[in-house]
C-alpha cells in the first residue's frame, strides 16, 4: 500500500470546471498537490469546496478539464483513494452497526460477491481502535454521538488503506474531543507518507492544522504553503471576491444551454 | 358485458341522450379532479392522491353497508374520514417506525385498500358494490340511475359530480391566495400566519370528495390518472398557477369526452380509455411544451450550435484580419460552408477572390465575440489562479454566452485594462 | 373447499406461494433500504397491459406467456418513468402517479375490450387484478417457486453491494462501485417479484407484498442480514395464510387477504417489535429516565 510513486504528483486538477445541472458552480481550477501533507481546501459556505472534491472523485461530472491521481485517471487507482463524505449525507437510522460500516471500507478491495473474512474483521477492529471507538463496535450507528459518527466514517476510510484521503468537512458539528482525535489520526496518516485533503471552512483552525491550503470561492483564488497563501489580500479575494459575476455568467449559460 | 349494454342502447331511442349524459358526467368529474390535482401536483403530493384514491375504499364500503347510497352524503363523509385517517395513520406509522414517508404511506394505503376489498367481499348481495367496479368503475351504467330535476331525468352521478365541481371551484376560489402562498412557500406561509395545516387538511378532504364523485365512474385506481395527468400536462404548458388550474380542468374535460368516445368506438371500458387519453394528452404536452418541451429543446440546442459555428467563423475572420492587416479573402473549412453561406446572405461576410471577408456589420459582431473571449481570459487571469496557458479553452466556451451587460461588468471588474493576459488588445464594445 | 380437498396440487401451490412470499419480503428489503419503496408500484400497475397484450398477440393464456408479457410491460413502465424524468420537468411523484394511472387504464381498456373483440376466453385475465391462486396449476406453482428461489439467490449474492449503495451512495460511487448497475439489479428484481406475485396478489396490491414485510421487519432488528430474513418470513406467513383463508372463502380474492395478513403482522410488530416498537420505546424511555445522569445521552456530545 505504500508502493513507491513514480514521481507523478499525488493529485492534479487540470482546468476543472464543475456544473450542477447546467449551471457551472466551480470554474477552471488548476491545482497540483505533489507530496504527502495535510492539505486544506478553504473557502466560505457555498464556495463549491465540496463540489470540487466530489468532482475530483468522479461523483459529480466535469464540464471541462481532467483529474489525475499519481499521473493516472481515477478509475485505475481507485484503491489508493479514500473518501470521508459529509456526515449528513447518510441515514443514520440505517440498520447496520459500527463494525458493519467500517467493513465497508474493505469492500473496494474485496470486489464483487466476496464477503469480508477474518482478515477484514481484524483490520476493522484496528481501525476502530485508532479512532478510539473499539468499545462501541457492535452498536447501531444511530445511537452514536455526532463526533463518534464522524470517527466511524474516518475508521471506514482507514480500512480503505489508501494513499490519498479526501475528507469533506470532517470537523463540522463535532465535539472538541472528537476533533482532536480526528486531527491526531490525520497527522499520523501524514507521518506515514499519505496525502490528506480536508475540506474546511474555519479559517482560525486552518492556519494551525494544514501544511498547505487552497483558497476556493467558485474559482481557485490561491494555493500554496499555509503561511504564504493565507494573506489578507487572498482572504479578501476569497471571502469578498467578485463572485457574483461568476454566478451571473453561470446562470446565463444554464439558461441558454438546454442540454441535460 | 359492455357490448351488450351498448347494443341495447343503440336500439334505444334515448341512445344519444344517454351518451351525452355519460360524457357530461365524465367531463364534470374530470374537471373536479383536474382542479384538485393541480394543487396536489404543485405541492408534490401526487402520490398522496394515489394513496387517497385507494384508501377511501373502506370508508365508502362502511358507509354503504351502513345504509348510505352511492353519491349520498354518508358515502362522502365516510370517504373524507378515511382520507384523513390515512394521512394520520401514515404520520403515526412514520414516527413510530422511523420510516421514510413513501414506505409508511405504502404500508397504510395498501392495508386500507385491502381491508376495503375484503369488506366488499362480505357485502350482502344487492348493495351495488362489486370488486370490478371498485377497481375501474363503470361509466356506462351511470346514466340509468336518474333523479328528476325540473321535469328532466338527470343522472344522479352527473348531478353529484356537478355539485362537487361547483363546491370545489367555490372553495378553491375563495381560498386562492392562501393556496398559492402555501404551494409556493409553506414555511413562509406558516410564518405569515396562514393556517397551512388547515389548508392541507382541506386539500386532502377535497381529494377525497373528488375521488368519491369519480368513484362509480372510474374506480379507485384510475382516479389517480384523472388527478395527476391533466395537472402535470398543464404544468408543462404554463408556469402560472391559475392558468395551470384552468388548463388542467380543460384537459380533464377534453380527456373525459374523447376517452368516452374512444371507448364507445372500441367497445371497451370508458374509464380505462379516459386514462389512456389523459396519458396521451400528457405525452403531447411534454413534446410540444413551449420553453422546455422536447421539440423546443431540440430546436434550442440546434440554434445554439448553429450560433456557435457562426460566431466562430466571424471571430476567426476577425483574428485573421488582426494578425495580417491585408484585406484579402480568407479560407473557411468545408464543414462550416453552410454557416458561411448563411452569414453571407445575411450581410455579415462577403466573398472576395476565392475567400471570405467580414462586412462592417459582421466586423461589429465579431468584435463583440472576441471581446467576450478576451475579457473572460483577462477576468480569470486577474481574479482566479489559472495558469496563462489554460485560459483559452474556458474562454472559447464562455464567449458565446456573454451579453453586452455582462461584458460591461467584467470590464468594470478590471480597472480599465485593455489587454488580455496574452498581451492582445481587447476590442472595445461595438 | 373443505379440508378433504387438500390434494397434492393444493400443497404444491402452497409451497409455490410460500416461496413467492418469502422472495418478495427478501427483495422488498433491498428496495425499502434503498428508499425506493414505491419503485415497484408503477411496474406493478403496468403489468396488466402486458398480460392483456401477451394474450392478444399470442392468443395463449398459459401463465408463462402472460408473465413474459407482464415482465416486458413492467420494464416498459419503468422505462417511461426514466424517460419522463430525463425529458420533462415533471417531478418524480407526479411522473410515477401518471404511469400508475395511465398504464392501469390501458390494461383495463384492453381487458374489458377483449369479449367485444371476439375473444371468449379472456375472462380469466381479470384474476390478475386482485390475484386468484385457485386457478394455479402444479406447473405454474413450481415455475413461480423456481423464479422466487432464483431471486433469493441473486439477493444473497449482491447483499453486500446493495447494502453499501443503499447506506452510502457517494462512498460506494467514490470507491468505484457502479451504483447504477446495482440499482438496476435491485429494480429488476423488484419488477420480477411484482410479476411473480401477480397470480397470488394481483396488480393492484402486489406492491404491498414488497413494502410491508421489510417495514415490519425493521421493527425487529438493527442488522441488514437479519432484516432480510425476518422480512422474508413475514412475507411467507402473509402469503400462505392469505391463500389459505381465500381457499376456504371462495368469495374473496387472494390479494386483499394476503395484504391484510401482512398489515396485521406489521401492526403486531409496531406494538411489540423489540427494536423500535411502541412497547420497546416505552421501556427504553423508562430505563433512560432511571439512568439519567449516569450515562451520556445517545446523540449528544460524548464526554
Amino acid at each position: 500500500m505504500t508502493e513507491p510513486r513514480a514521481g507523478a504528483p499525488c493529485v492534479e486538477l487540470h482546468d476543472v470546471t464543475v456544473a450542477y445541472g447546467r449551471r457551472p458552480v466551480v470554474w477552471n481550477v488548476d491545482l497540483t498537490i505533489d507530496s504527502a501533507c495535510l492539505f486544506g481546501i478553504i473557502g466560505p459556505n457555498g464556495a463549491g469546496k465540496s463540489t470540487l472534491v466530489k468532482a475530483a472523485l468522479g461523483l459529480v461530472p466535469l464540464v471541462g478539464g481532467e483529474v489525475t491521481f499519481f499521473g493516472r485517471p481515477l478509475s485505475q487507482v481507485r484503491s489508493r483513494v479514500g473518501y470521508v463524505p459529509q456526515r449528513e449525507s447518510v441515514d443514520w437510522d440505517f440498520p447496520v452497526n459500527v463494525t458493519d460500516v467500517v467493513l465497508m471500507g474493505t469492500y473496494g478491495r474485496l470486489g464483487w460477491f466476496r464477503r469480508p473474512g477474518d482478515r477484514e474483521r481484524r483490520l476493522a477492529r484496528e481501525c476502530l481502535d485508532r479512532v478510539g471507538l473499539a468499545d462501541v463496535a457492535t452498536r447501531q450507528i444511530g445511537k452514536l454521538s455526532g463526533g463518534q459518527q464522524q470517527r466511524v466514517f474516518l475508521a471506514r476510510a482507514l480500512a480503505q488503506q489508501a494513499d490519498v484521503y479526501f475528507l469533506d468537512e470532517p470537523m463540522a458539528g463535532v465535539d472538541v474531543r472528537s476533533q482532536e482525535r480526528i486531527f491526531r489520526v490525520l497527522d499520523e496518516l501524514k507521518a506515514e507518507g499519505r496525502l490528506v485533503v480536508v475540506v474546511h471552512h474555519d479559517l482560525r483552525t486552518a492556519a494551525e492544522w494544514f501544511d498547505r491550503v487552497a483558497l476556493v470561492d467558485r474559482r481557485l483564488v490561491a494555493s500554496g504553503s499555509t503561511a504564504e497563501t493565507l494573506t489578507p489580500d487572498n482572504l479578501r479575494q476569497t471571502y469578498a471576491g467578485h463572485i457574483d459575476v461568476l454566478d451571473d455568467v453561470g446562470r446565463a449559460i444554464a439558461a441558454r444551454e438546454r442540454t441535460p | 358485458m359492455m357490448s351488450i349494454v351498448l347494443a341495447e342502447t343503440a336500439s334505444d331511442p334515448g341512445f344519444s341522450a344517454i351518451h351525452a349524459w355519460a360524457m357530461a358526467t365524465a367531463a364534470v368529474i374530470a374537471a373536479s379532479c383536474g382542479l384538485v390535482g393541480t394543487l396536489l401536483v404543485v405541492r408534490r403530493m401526487s402520490l398522496l392522491g394515489d394513496a387517497i384514491g385507494h384508501a377511501v375504499l373502506p370508508g365508502i364500503v362502511v358507509a354503504v353497508l351502513a345504509g348510505g347510497r352511492a353519491g349520498g352524503p354518508l358515502v362522502f363523509l365516510g370517504a373524507v374520514v378515511a382520507a384523513l385517517v390515512t394521512v394520520g395513520l401514515t404520520r403515526v406509522v412514520r414516527a413510530a417506525g422511523g420510516l421514510a414517508e413513501d414506505a409508511a404511506a405504502g404500508v397504510v394505503f395498501t392495508s386500507l385498500f385491502a381491508l376495503g376489498m375484503v369488506l366488499v367481499g362480505f357485502a350482502p348481495p344487492g348493495t351495488h358494490i362489486d370488486a370490478a367496479c371498485v377497481l375501474h368503475g363503470e361509466l356506462a351504467f351511470l346514466p340509468f340511475d336518474t333523479v328528476p330535476v325540473a321535469g328532466v331525468d338527470v343522472p344522479r352521478a352527473f348531478l353529484v359530480g356537478a355539485i362537487v365541481l361547483l363546491g370545489l371551484v367555490v372553495s378553491v376560489l375563495t381560498t386562492w391566495k392562501l393556496q398559492v402562498f402555501t404551494a409556493f412557500d409553506p414555511a413562509g406561509a406558516r410564518v405569515a400566519g396562514v393556517p397551512v395545516g388547515l389548508i392541507t387538511m382541506g386539500l386532502l378532504a377535497a381529494t377525497a370528495v373528488a375521488t368519491v364523485a369519480s368513484f362509480d365512474a372510474a374506480g379507485a385506481v384510475l382516479v389517480v390518472a384523472m388527478l395527476v395527468a391533466p395537472a402535470a400536462a398543464a404544468e408543462l404548458l404554463t408556469r402560472r398557477l391559475h392558468w395551470m388550474a384552468l388548463l388542467a380542468m380543460l384537459l380533464g374535460v377534453a380527456g373525459g369526452c374523447l376517452g368516452y368516445l374512444a371507448a364507445w368506438r372500441c367497445n371497451t371500458s370508458a374509464a380505462g380509455m379516459i386514462a389512456v387519453v389523459l396519458g396521451v394528452e400528457y405525452a403531447v404536452a411534454a413534446v410540444i411544451a413551449p420553453g422546455d418541451g422536447v421539440i423546443m429543446r431540440l430546436v434550442g440546442r440546434a440554434r445554439l450550435s448553429w450560433r456557435v459555428v457562426c460566431e466562430d467563423i466571424l471571430a476567426a475572420l476577425w483574428r485573421a484580419e488582426e494578425a495580417v492587416a491585408a484585406p484579402g479573402g480568407r479560407h473557411v473549412s468545408a464543414g462550416r460552408l453552410p454557416a458561411a453561406w448563411w452569414l453571407a446572405t445575411s450581410g455579415r461576410i462577403e466573398r472576395v477572390d476565392g475567400g471570405w471577408r467580414l462586412s462592417s456589420r459582421g466586423r461589429r459582431e465579431a468584435e463583440n465575440v472576441v471581446r467576450s473571449h478576451r475579457l473572460w481570459e483577462a477576468w480569470l487571469g486577474r481574479h482566479a489562479d489559472v495558469p496563462i496557458d489554460h485560459l483559452h479553452p474556458p474562454a472559447e466556451w464562455v464567449e458565446h454566452h456573454l451579453g453586452s451587460a455582462m461584458r460591461e461588468r467584467l470590464q468594470a471588474d478590471m480597472d480599465a485594462r485593455t489587454a488580455d493576459p496574452h498581451g492582445r488588445e481587447i476590442p472595445p464594445e461595438a | 373447499m373443505t379440508w378433504g380437498d387438500l390434494s397434492h396440487n393444493t400443497l404444491v401451490v402452497a409451497v409455490g406461494v410460500a416461496a413467492v412470499g418469502f422472495a418478495s419480503g427478501v427483495v422488498g428489503s433491498l428496495c425499502v433500504l434503498r428508499k425506493r419503496a414505491l419503485a415497484g408500484d408503477a411496474a406493478a400497475h403496468a403489468t396488466l397491459v402486458g398480460v392483456a397484450g401477451a394474450f392478444l398477440v399470442t392468443g395463449r393464456r398459459d401463465l408463462v406467456t402472460l408473465l413474459v408479457g407482464a415482465v416486458v410491460a413492467a420494464c416498459a413502465g419503468l422505462g417511461v418513468l426514466v424517460l419522463v424524468r430525463r425529458l420533462t420537468r415533471t417531478r418524480d411523484d407526479a411522473a410515477t402517479a401518471i404511469v400508475i394511472g395511465v398504464s392501469f387504464g390501458a390494461g383495463i381498456a384492453l381487458i374489458s375490450g377483449l369479449p367485444a373483440w371476439g375473444y371468449p376466453g379472456s375472462a380469466g385475465l381479470e384474476q390478475f387484478l386482485l390475484g386468484h391462486t385457485a386457478a394455479l396449476t402444479r406447473h405454474d406453482a413450481m415455475l413461480l417457486a423456481m423464479i422466487a428461489v432464483g431471486a433469493i439467490a441473486v439477493v444473497a449474492a449482491i447483499l453486500k453491494e446493495a447494502t453499501l449503495v443503499a447506506f452510502d451512495e457517494s462512498f460506494a460511487s467514490a470507491t468505484g462501485w457502479p451504483v447504477w448497475v446495482i440499482d438496476a439489479i435491485v429494480v429488476g428484481l423488484v419488477a420480477v417479484m411484482v410479476v411473480v406475485g401477480l397470480p397470488a396478489v394481483g396488480a393492484v396490491l402486489v406492491t404491498a407484498l414488497v413494502v410491508i414485510p421489510p417495514v415490519a421487519a425493521r421493527l425487529w432488528t438493527d442488522r441488514v442480514g437479519t432484516l432480510v430474513v425476518v422480512s422474508g418470513v413475514i412475507g411467507l406467513v402473509a402469503a400462505v395464510s392469505g391463500v389459505a383463508v381465500s381457499a376456504s372463502q371462495s368469495r374473496l380474492a387472494t390479494g386483499p387477504l394476503v395484504v391484510l395478513t401482512a398489515s396485521m403482522l406489521f401492526a403486531v410488530s409496531l406494538v411489540i417489535g423489540p427494536r423500535r416498537g411502541v412497547v420497546a420505546r416505552r421501556l427504553a424511555g423508562l430505563q433512560r429516565s432511571d439512568r439519567r445522569g449516569l450515562v451520556d445521552e445517545p446523540g449528544g456530545h460524548d464526554a
